[in-house]
Protein backbone atom coordinates (compact mmCIF):
# COMPACT_ATOMS: atom_id res chain seq x y z
CA UNK A 1 0.00 0.00 0.00
CA UNK A 2 0.85 3.74 -0.47
CA UNK A 3 2.47 5.31 2.26
CA UNK A 4 0.83 8.63 2.08
CA UNK A 5 -2.29 7.22 2.82
CA UNK A 6 -1.55 7.39 6.53
CA UNK A 7 -1.72 10.87 7.97
CA UNK A 8 -1.58 12.83 11.27
CA UNK A 9 -2.63 16.20 12.41
CA UNK A 10 -0.01 17.07 15.41
CA UNK A 11 -2.59 19.73 16.44
CA UNK A 12 -4.92 17.59 17.56
CA UNK A 13 -6.12 16.88 20.71
CA UNK A 14 -6.31 13.69 20.09
CA UNK A 15 -2.88 11.64 20.71
CA UNK A 16 -1.17 10.29 18.16
CA UNK A 17 -1.29 6.71 18.15
CA UNK A 18 -4.93 6.97 18.80
CA UNK A 19 -4.99 8.76 15.31
CA UNK A 20 -3.02 6.22 13.80
CA UNK A 21 -5.10 3.67 14.88
CA UNK A 22 -8.31 5.59 13.60
CA UNK A 23 -6.91 5.96 10.57
CA UNK A 24 -5.69 2.56 9.69
CA UNK A 25 -8.94 1.00 10.83
CA UNK A 26 -11.13 3.29 8.21
CA UNK A 27 -8.12 2.55 5.78
CA UNK A 28 -9.05 -0.86 6.25
CA UNK A 29 -12.71 -0.79 6.17
CA UNK A 30 -12.81 1.37 3.35
CA UNK A 31 -11.05 -0.75 1.43
CA UNK A 32 -7.90 0.63 0.96
CA UNK A 33 -5.73 -1.77 2.61
CA UNK A 34 -6.99 -5.30 1.78
CA UNK A 35 -6.84 -7.69 3.86
CA UNK A 36 -4.06 -9.84 3.60
CA UNK A 37 -1.92 -6.69 2.65
CA UNK A 38 1.06 -5.75 4.39
CA UNK A 39 1.40 -2.57 6.12
CA UNK A 40 3.94 -0.15 5.83
CA UNK A 41 7.27 -1.43 8.38
CA UNK A 42 7.33 0.91 11.50
CA UNK A 43 10.47 2.35 10.29
CA UNK A 44 9.47 3.71 7.35
CA UNK A 45 6.03 5.06 8.18
CA UNK A 46 8.39 6.91 11.18
CA UNK A 47 10.64 8.42 8.45
CA UNK A 48 7.68 9.27 6.26
CA UNK A 49 5.28 10.84 8.80
CA UNK A 50 8.38 12.28 11.11
CA UNK A 51 7.25 10.40 14.23
CA UNK A 52 9.03 8.82 17.01
CA UNK A 53 8.88 4.91 16.04
CA UNK A 54 7.78 4.25 19.32
CA UNK A 55 4.40 6.00 18.82
CA UNK A 56 3.92 3.94 15.79
CA UNK A 57 4.85 0.83 17.46
CA UNK A 58 2.05 1.27 20.01
CA UNK A 59 -0.48 2.11 17.35
CA UNK A 60 0.61 -1.70 15.82
CA UNK A 61 0.96 -3.34 19.12
CA UNK A 62 -2.70 -1.95 19.82
CA UNK A 63 -4.44 -2.92 16.46
CA UNK A 64 -2.27 -6.17 17.06
CA UNK A 65 -4.13 -6.92 20.12
CA UNK A 66 -7.69 -6.34 19.04
CA UNK A 67 -6.96 -8.82 15.96
CA UNK A 68 -6.79 -5.94 13.49
CA UNK A 69 -2.96 -7.37 12.15
CA UNK A 70 -0.63 -9.88 12.95
CA UNK A 71 3.03 -8.74 13.16
CA UNK A 72 4.98 -11.81 12.23
CA UNK A 73 8.96 -11.72 13.54
CA UNK A 74 11.07 -9.99 10.43
CA UNK A 75 7.84 -9.99 8.03
CA UNK A 76 6.26 -7.05 9.00
CA UNK A 77 2.40 -6.67 9.71
CA UNK A 78 -0.13 -7.87 7.62
CA UNK A 79 -3.81 -7.06 7.74
CA UNK A 80 -5.84 -9.76 8.94
CA UNK A 81 -8.58 -11.07 7.07
CA UNK A 82 -11.70 -10.20 9.78
CA UNK A 83 -13.46 -7.17 8.85
CA UNK A 84 -16.54 -7.99 9.90
CA UNK A 85 -15.55 -7.43 13.28
CA UNK A 86 -14.31 -3.74 12.54
CA UNK A 87 -17.32 -3.25 10.95
CA UNK A 88 -18.57 -4.27 14.25
CA UNK A 89 -16.95 -1.94 16.22
CA UNK A 90 -17.69 0.74 13.82
CA UNK A 91 -21.09 0.36 13.66
CA UNK A 92 -20.90 0.33 17.63
CA UNK A 93 -19.17 3.37 17.93
CA UNK A 94 -21.31 4.82 15.59
CA UNK A 95 -24.35 4.60 17.78
CA UNK A 96 -22.64 5.70 20.92
CA UNK A 97 -21.49 9.27 18.87
CA UNK A 98 -25.67 8.93 17.47
CA UNK A 99 -26.86 8.99 21.24
CA UNK A 100 -25.37 11.68 22.67
CA UNK A 101 -26.80 13.97 19.51
CA UNK A 102 -30.04 12.16 20.17
CA UNK A 103 -29.78 13.02 23.88
CA UNK A 104 -28.76 16.94 22.30
CA UNK A 105 -32.34 16.87 20.39
CA UNK A 106 -34.42 15.47 23.01
CA UNK A 107 -33.33 18.26 24.92
CA UNK A 108 -33.76 20.47 22.78
CA UNK A 109 -37.27 19.48 22.40
CA UNK A 110 -36.46 17.77 18.74
CA UNK A 111 -39.38 14.76 18.28
CA UNK A 112 -38.44 11.16 17.25
CA UNK A 113 -39.54 11.55 14.04
CA UNK A 114 -37.95 14.79 13.43
CA UNK A 115 -34.44 13.12 14.81
CA UNK A 116 -35.18 10.10 12.24
CA UNK A 117 -35.45 13.04 9.31
CA UNK A 118 -32.68 14.22 9.96
CA UNK A 119 -30.56 11.40 10.12
CA UNK A 120 -32.18 9.88 7.48
CA UNK A 121 -31.58 13.67 5.03
CA UNK A 122 -27.90 13.48 6.23
CA UNK A 123 -27.69 9.74 4.64
CA UNK A 124 -29.11 11.16 1.21
CA UNK A 125 -26.59 14.17 1.27
CA UNK A 126 -23.36 12.02 2.16
CA UNK A 127 -24.89 9.58 -0.49
CA UNK A 128 -25.69 12.49 -3.31
CA UNK A 129 -21.82 14.21 -2.50
CA UNK A 130 -20.38 10.88 -2.95
CA UNK A 131 -21.97 10.08 -6.65
CA UNK A 132 -21.37 13.85 -7.87
CA UNK A 133 -17.32 13.08 -7.19
CA UNK A 134 -17.93 9.79 -9.01
CA UNK A 135 -19.40 11.28 -11.75
CA UNK B 1 21.09 2.10 27.73
CA UNK B 2 21.86 5.22 29.80
CA UNK B 3 20.72 5.47 33.28
CA UNK B 4 21.74 7.59 36.70
CA UNK B 5 21.17 6.73 40.01
CA UNK B 6 20.89 8.90 42.45
CA UNK B 7 22.58 11.28 41.59
CA UNK B 8 23.46 14.55 43.51
CA UNK B 9 25.99 17.43 42.40
CA UNK B 10 26.84 20.35 44.14
CA UNK B 11 28.81 23.32 43.01
CA UNK B 12 30.13 25.22 46.05
CA UNK B 13 27.13 25.66 48.02
CA UNK B 14 24.82 25.52 45.38
CA UNK B 15 23.06 22.18 45.00
CA UNK B 16 22.10 21.71 41.44
CA UNK B 17 21.21 17.76 41.21
CA UNK B 18 19.62 15.92 43.79
CA UNK B 19 18.96 12.13 43.82
CA UNK B 20 18.20 12.01 40.51
CA UNK B 21 17.60 8.66 39.06
CA UNK B 22 16.65 8.25 35.50
CA UNK B 23 17.05 5.63 32.54
CA UNK B 24 17.10 6.18 29.41
CA UNK B 25 16.48 3.34 26.32
CA UNK B 26 18.23 2.99 23.05
CA UNK B 27 15.87 3.96 20.47
CA UNK B 28 14.00 6.51 22.37
CA UNK B 29 13.58 10.08 22.52
CA UNK B 30 13.61 11.76 26.20
CA UNK B 31 12.23 14.91 26.93
CA UNK B 32 13.79 16.95 29.22
CA UNK B 33 12.37 19.93 30.80
CA UNK B 34 12.74 22.09 33.45
CA UNK B 35 12.48 25.97 34.21
CA UNK B 36 15.75 27.91 33.79
CA UNK B 37 18.39 26.58 36.70
CA UNK B 38 16.21 23.13 37.32
CA UNK B 39 19.69 21.75 36.53
CA UNK B 40 18.85 20.24 32.93
CA UNK B 41 22.75 21.11 31.62
CA UNK B 42 23.94 19.50 34.86
CA UNK B 43 22.54 16.48 34.19
CA UNK B 44 22.96 16.47 30.68
CA UNK B 45 27.01 17.22 31.30
CA UNK B 46 27.01 14.74 34.31
CA UNK B 47 25.38 12.23 32.23
CA UNK B 48 28.03 12.96 29.03
CA UNK B 49 30.99 12.61 31.39
CA UNK B 50 31.86 15.94 31.87
CA UNK B 51 31.05 16.52 35.52
CA UNK B 52 31.67 14.01 37.83
CA UNK B 53 28.80 13.14 39.82
CA UNK B 54 29.12 14.24 44.29
CA UNK B 55 27.36 11.22 44.81
CA UNK B 56 25.41 8.25 43.06
CA UNK B 57 26.60 6.51 39.33
CA UNK B 58 26.14 7.75 36.01
CA UNK B 59 26.29 4.27 33.94
CA UNK B 60 25.95 3.68 29.92
CA UNK B 61 25.79 0.36 29.27
CA UNK B 62 26.36 -0.72 32.84
CA UNK B 63 29.85 0.87 32.47
CA UNK B 64 30.72 4.51 34.11
CA UNK B 65 30.83 7.26 31.89
CA UNK B 66 33.49 9.51 33.64
CA UNK B 67 36.67 9.02 31.99
CA UNK B 68 35.68 6.30 30.17
CA UNK B 69 37.10 6.97 26.55
CA UNK B 70 35.27 3.91 24.95
CA UNK B 71 31.76 5.02 26.22
CA UNK B 72 32.60 8.45 25.50
CA UNK B 73 33.15 7.64 21.78
CA UNK B 74 29.80 6.75 21.83
CA UNK B 75 28.00 9.67 22.85
CA UNK B 76 27.54 13.28 21.46
CA UNK B 77 26.68 16.79 24.03
CA UNK B 78 25.76 19.25 22.04
CA UNK B 79 25.98 22.31 24.10
CA UNK B 80 23.45 25.32 24.14
CA UNK B 81 26.71 27.37 23.80
CA UNK B 82 28.73 25.19 20.84
CA UNK B 83 32.30 25.80 20.50
CA UNK B 84 34.63 26.39 17.86
CA UNK B 85 38.07 26.59 17.62
CA UNK B 86 39.04 30.21 16.96
CA UNK B 87 38.89 31.04 13.64
CA UNK B 88 37.90 27.62 12.10
CA UNK B 89 35.62 26.93 9.23
CA UNK B 90 33.11 23.55 8.95
CA UNK B 91 36.20 21.81 7.41
CA UNK B 92 39.06 22.08 9.83
CA UNK B 93 36.19 21.42 12.88
CA UNK B 94 35.25 18.24 10.69
CA UNK B 95 38.94 17.12 10.73
CA UNK B 96 39.05 17.72 14.63
CA UNK B 97 36.07 15.28 14.98
CA UNK B 98 36.87 12.97 13.12
CA UNK B 99 40.12 12.26 14.89
CA UNK B 100 37.93 12.45 18.13
CA UNK B 101 35.19 10.20 17.15
CA UNK B 102 36.74 6.92 15.59
CA UNK B 103 33.15 6.15 14.02
CA UNK B 104 32.94 9.90 12.15
CA UNK B 105 31.43 9.26 8.94
CA UNK B 106 32.34 11.86 6.04
CA UNK B 107 29.78 10.28 3.79
CA UNK B 108 27.18 11.13 6.29
CA UNK B 109 29.15 14.69 6.71
CA UNK B 110 28.59 15.05 3.23
CA UNK B 111 25.14 14.24 2.88
CA UNK B 112 24.46 17.08 5.77
CA UNK B 113 26.30 19.86 4.43
CA UNK B 114 24.32 19.53 1.49
CA UNK B 115 21.02 19.52 3.25
CA UNK B 116 22.16 21.86 5.32
CA UNK B 117 23.36 24.15 2.56
CA UNK B 118 25.95 25.68 4.57
CA UNK B 119 29.48 27.07 3.13
CA UNK B 120 32.17 24.88 4.19
CA UNK B 121 34.94 27.20 3.41
CA UNK B 122 33.31 29.98 5.75
CA UNK B 123 34.82 31.20 8.99
CA UNK B 124 32.30 29.63 11.70
CA UNK B 125 32.68 32.72 13.44
CA UNK B 126 31.29 34.75 10.45
CA UNK B 127 27.89 32.59 10.87
CA UNK B 128 25.30 33.64 12.82
CA UNK B 129 24.05 32.01 16.21
CA UNK B 130 21.20 30.15 14.57
CA UNK B 131 23.44 28.65 11.57
CA UNK B 132 26.02 27.65 14.55
CA UNK B 133 23.90 25.70 15.92
CA UNK B 134 22.94 23.86 12.65
CA UNK B 135 26.74 23.26 12.75
CA UNK B 136 27.05 21.93 15.87
CA UNK B 137 24.25 19.52 14.90
CA UNK B 138 25.39 18.71 11.70
CA UNK B 139 28.97 17.81 13.11
CA UNK B 140 27.57 15.95 16.13
CA UNK B 141 25.37 13.51 13.54
CA UNK B 142 28.16 13.11 11.66
CA UNK B 143 30.17 11.34 14.67
CA UNK B 144 27.30 8.66 13.93
CA UNK B 145 26.30 9.06 18.22
CA UNK B 146 25.12 5.92 20.03
CA UNK B 147 23.58 8.68 22.65
CA UNK B 148 22.94 12.35 21.29
CA UNK B 149 22.61 14.74 24.09
CA UNK B 150 20.95 17.87 23.06
CA UNK B 151 20.49 21.28 25.04
CA UNK B 152 18.57 23.29 24.38
CA UNK B 153 18.99 22.34 20.67
CA UNK B 154 15.95 23.33 18.71
CA UNK B 155 15.53 26.80 20.77
CA UNK B 156 17.44 28.51 18.22
CA UNK B 157 16.53 26.96 15.19
CA UNK B 158 13.66 28.15 12.54
CA UNK B 159 10.99 26.49 11.69
CA UNK B 160 12.48 25.07 8.58
CA UNK B 161 15.36 23.61 10.55
CA UNK B 162 13.89 22.84 13.53
CA UNK B 163 11.89 20.01 11.08
CA UNK B 164 15.27 19.19 9.43
CA UNK B 165 16.87 18.62 12.87
CA UNK B 166 13.99 16.59 13.85
CA UNK B 167 13.62 14.19 10.97
CA UNK B 168 17.52 13.45 11.08
CA UNK B 169 17.11 12.41 14.62
CA UNK B 170 13.62 10.00 13.73
CA UNK B 171 15.46 8.60 11.26
CA UNK B 172 18.29 7.86 13.25
CA UNK B 173 16.14 6.44 16.02
CA UNK B 174 14.68 4.30 13.74
CA UNK B 175 17.71 3.11 11.79
CA UNK B 176 20.31 2.85 13.99
CA UNK B 177 18.46 3.16 17.92
CA UNK B 178 20.07 5.98 18.65
CA UNK B 179 19.38 7.43 21.52
CA UNK B 180 18.42 10.89 22.35
CA UNK B 181 18.18 13.43 25.25
CA UNK B 182 16.81 16.90 24.64
CA UNK B 183 16.54 19.47 27.11
CA UNK B 184 14.54 22.55 27.08
CA UNK B 185 12.46 24.86 28.97
CA UNK B 186 10.02 24.72 26.69
CA UNK B 187 7.55 21.93 26.18
CA UNK B 188 5.98 22.32 23.04
CA UNK B 189 10.00 21.91 21.79
CA UNK B 190 9.62 18.13 22.69
CA UNK B 191 5.42 16.84 22.94
CA UNK B 192 6.12 15.99 19.20
CA UNK B 193 9.12 14.20 19.02
CA UNK B 194 9.63 12.29 23.05
CA UNK B 195 8.23 9.33 23.95
CA UNK B 196 9.36 9.55 27.59
CA UNK B 197 9.19 12.87 29.58
CA UNK B 198 10.76 13.84 32.75
CA UNK B 199 10.33 17.26 34.76
CA UNK B 200 13.12 18.45 36.87
CA UNK B 201 12.43 21.42 39.01
CA UNK B 202 15.13 22.77 41.56
CA UNK B 203 17.67 19.73 40.90
CA UNK B 204 14.68 17.12 41.48
CA UNK B 205 12.61 14.79 39.38
CA UNK B 206 9.04 15.75 39.90
CA UNK B 207 7.68 13.40 37.04
CA UNK B 208 8.98 10.91 34.62
CA UNK B 209 6.17 9.46 32.82
CA UNK B 210 5.68 7.64 28.91
CA UNK B 211 4.19 10.36 27.32
CA UNK B 212 1.54 8.88 25.86
CA UNK B 213 0.83 7.65 29.64
CA UNK B 214 0.56 11.23 31.15
CA UNK B 215 -2.54 11.74 28.91
CA UNK B 216 -4.67 8.50 29.66
CA UNK B 217 -4.12 8.53 33.56
CA UNK B 218 -6.56 11.89 33.43
CA UNK B 219 -9.59 13.03 31.96
CA UNK B 220 -11.31 16.32 31.65
CA UNK B 221 -15.26 15.81 31.54
CA UNK B 222 -17.64 18.27 30.58
CA UNK B 223 -21.11 17.96 31.99
CA UNK B 224 -24.36 19.28 32.42
CA UNK B 225 -27.32 18.62 34.78
CA UNK B 226 -30.75 20.19 35.02
CA UNK B 227 -30.91 23.80 37.10
CA UNK B 228 -32.59 22.55 40.39
CA UNK B 229 -29.99 19.73 40.25
CA UNK B 230 -26.78 21.57 40.06
CA UNK B 231 -26.31 22.39 43.62
CA UNK B 232 -26.78 18.67 44.40
CA UNK B 233 -24.22 17.90 42.22
CA UNK B 234 -21.79 20.07 43.06
CA UNK B 235 -21.22 18.11 46.01
CA UNK B 236 -21.83 14.95 44.87
CA UNK B 237 -19.00 14.80 42.27
CA UNK B 238 -16.64 15.68 45.25
CA UNK B 239 -17.25 12.10 45.41
CA UNK B 240 -14.99 11.35 42.42
CA UNK B 241 -12.22 13.08 44.07
CA UNK B 242 -11.56 15.18 41.18
CA UNK B 243 -8.35 17.29 41.25
CA UNK B 244 -10.36 20.75 39.85
CA UNK B 245 -14.00 21.30 38.86
CA UNK B 246 -15.14 24.89 37.63
CA UNK B 247 -18.89 25.57 37.43
CA UNK B 248 -20.22 27.84 34.92
CA UNK B 249 -24.23 28.02 34.96
CA UNK B 250 -25.37 24.43 34.82
CA UNK B 251 -21.89 23.43 33.12
CA UNK B 252 -19.12 21.61 35.18
CA UNK B 253 -15.65 21.36 33.70
CA UNK B 254 -14.09 18.20 35.94
CA UNK B 255 -10.50 17.38 35.76
CA UNK B 256 -9.95 14.06 36.99
CA UNK B 257 -7.16 10.86 38.12
CA UNK B 258 -8.72 7.60 35.54
CA UNK B 259 -9.80 7.28 31.81
CA UNK B 260 -13.03 7.23 30.04
CA UNK B 261 -13.31 3.32 30.64
CA UNK B 262 -13.36 3.60 33.91
CA UNK B 263 -15.14 6.65 34.85
CA UNK B 264 -17.91 6.62 32.24
CA UNK B 265 -19.93 3.97 34.44
CA UNK B 266 -19.84 6.71 37.27
CA UNK B 267 -20.80 9.72 35.22
CA UNK B 268 -23.68 7.47 33.33
CA UNK B 269 -25.23 7.04 37.23
CA UNK B 270 -25.70 10.62 38.31
CA UNK B 271 -27.90 11.07 34.25
CA UNK B 272 -26.43 14.47 33.30
CA UNK B 273 -28.35 15.97 30.03
CA UNK B 274 -25.20 16.30 28.56
CA UNK B 275 -21.62 14.46 28.88
CA UNK B 276 -18.55 14.79 27.23
CA UNK B 277 -14.88 12.88 27.69
CA UNK B 278 -12.57 15.59 26.47
CA UNK B 279 -8.48 14.81 25.85
CA UNK B 280 -6.65 16.89 27.82
CA UNK B 281 -3.11 18.85 26.19
CA UNK B 282 0.23 17.79 27.42
CA UNK B 283 0.35 21.47 29.12
CA UNK B 284 -3.09 20.82 30.73
CA UNK B 285 -1.58 18.12 32.14
CA UNK B 286 1.25 19.32 33.60
CA UNK B 287 -0.26 22.27 35.10
CA UNK B 288 -2.50 19.86 36.64
CA UNK B 289 -0.02 17.48 37.92
CA UNK B 290 2.08 20.20 39.05
CA UNK B 291 -0.35 22.27 40.93
CA UNK B 292 -1.45 19.47 42.58
CA UNK B 293 2.33 18.97 43.45
CA UNK B 294 2.18 22.44 44.96
CA UNK B 295 4.49 23.90 42.35
CA UNK B 296 3.36 27.51 40.57
CA UNK B 297 5.80 27.67 37.98
CA UNK B 298 3.94 25.44 35.31
CA UNK B 299 3.39 28.64 33.64
CA UNK B 300 6.55 29.98 32.12
CA UNK B 301 7.42 26.08 31.12
CA UNK B 302 4.44 26.28 28.11
CA UNK B 303 4.49 29.53 27.48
Amino acid sequence: MRLQCITVDLRDRKQLYEQLIDNIRHLILSGEIKPGEKLPSVRNLAKELGINPNTIQKAYNELEREGVILTLPGRGSVVLTETDELRRKQLEKIEETLTGIAREAEMTGITGAEFLQAADNAWKKTNAAEKEENE
Amino acid sequence: MIRTENVTKCFGSVRSLHEVSVTVENGSIFGLIGSNGSGKSTLLRTLCGIYKPDQGDVLCCGEPVFENTAIKEKIVYLSDDPYFLPHSTMADMCQMYRSIYPKFSMERYRELVQKFGLEERRKIQTFSKGMQKQVSVLLGLSCMPEYLLCDETFDGLDPVMRQLVKHLIIDDVAERNLCCIIASHNLREVEDMADHIALLHQGEMVLESELDDVRTNISKIQLSFPKERCDEMEVKLQEMQPLSVVRRGSLFTVIVRGNEESLSGWVEEQKPQFCEFIPLTLDEVFITEMEERGYEFTKDLIG
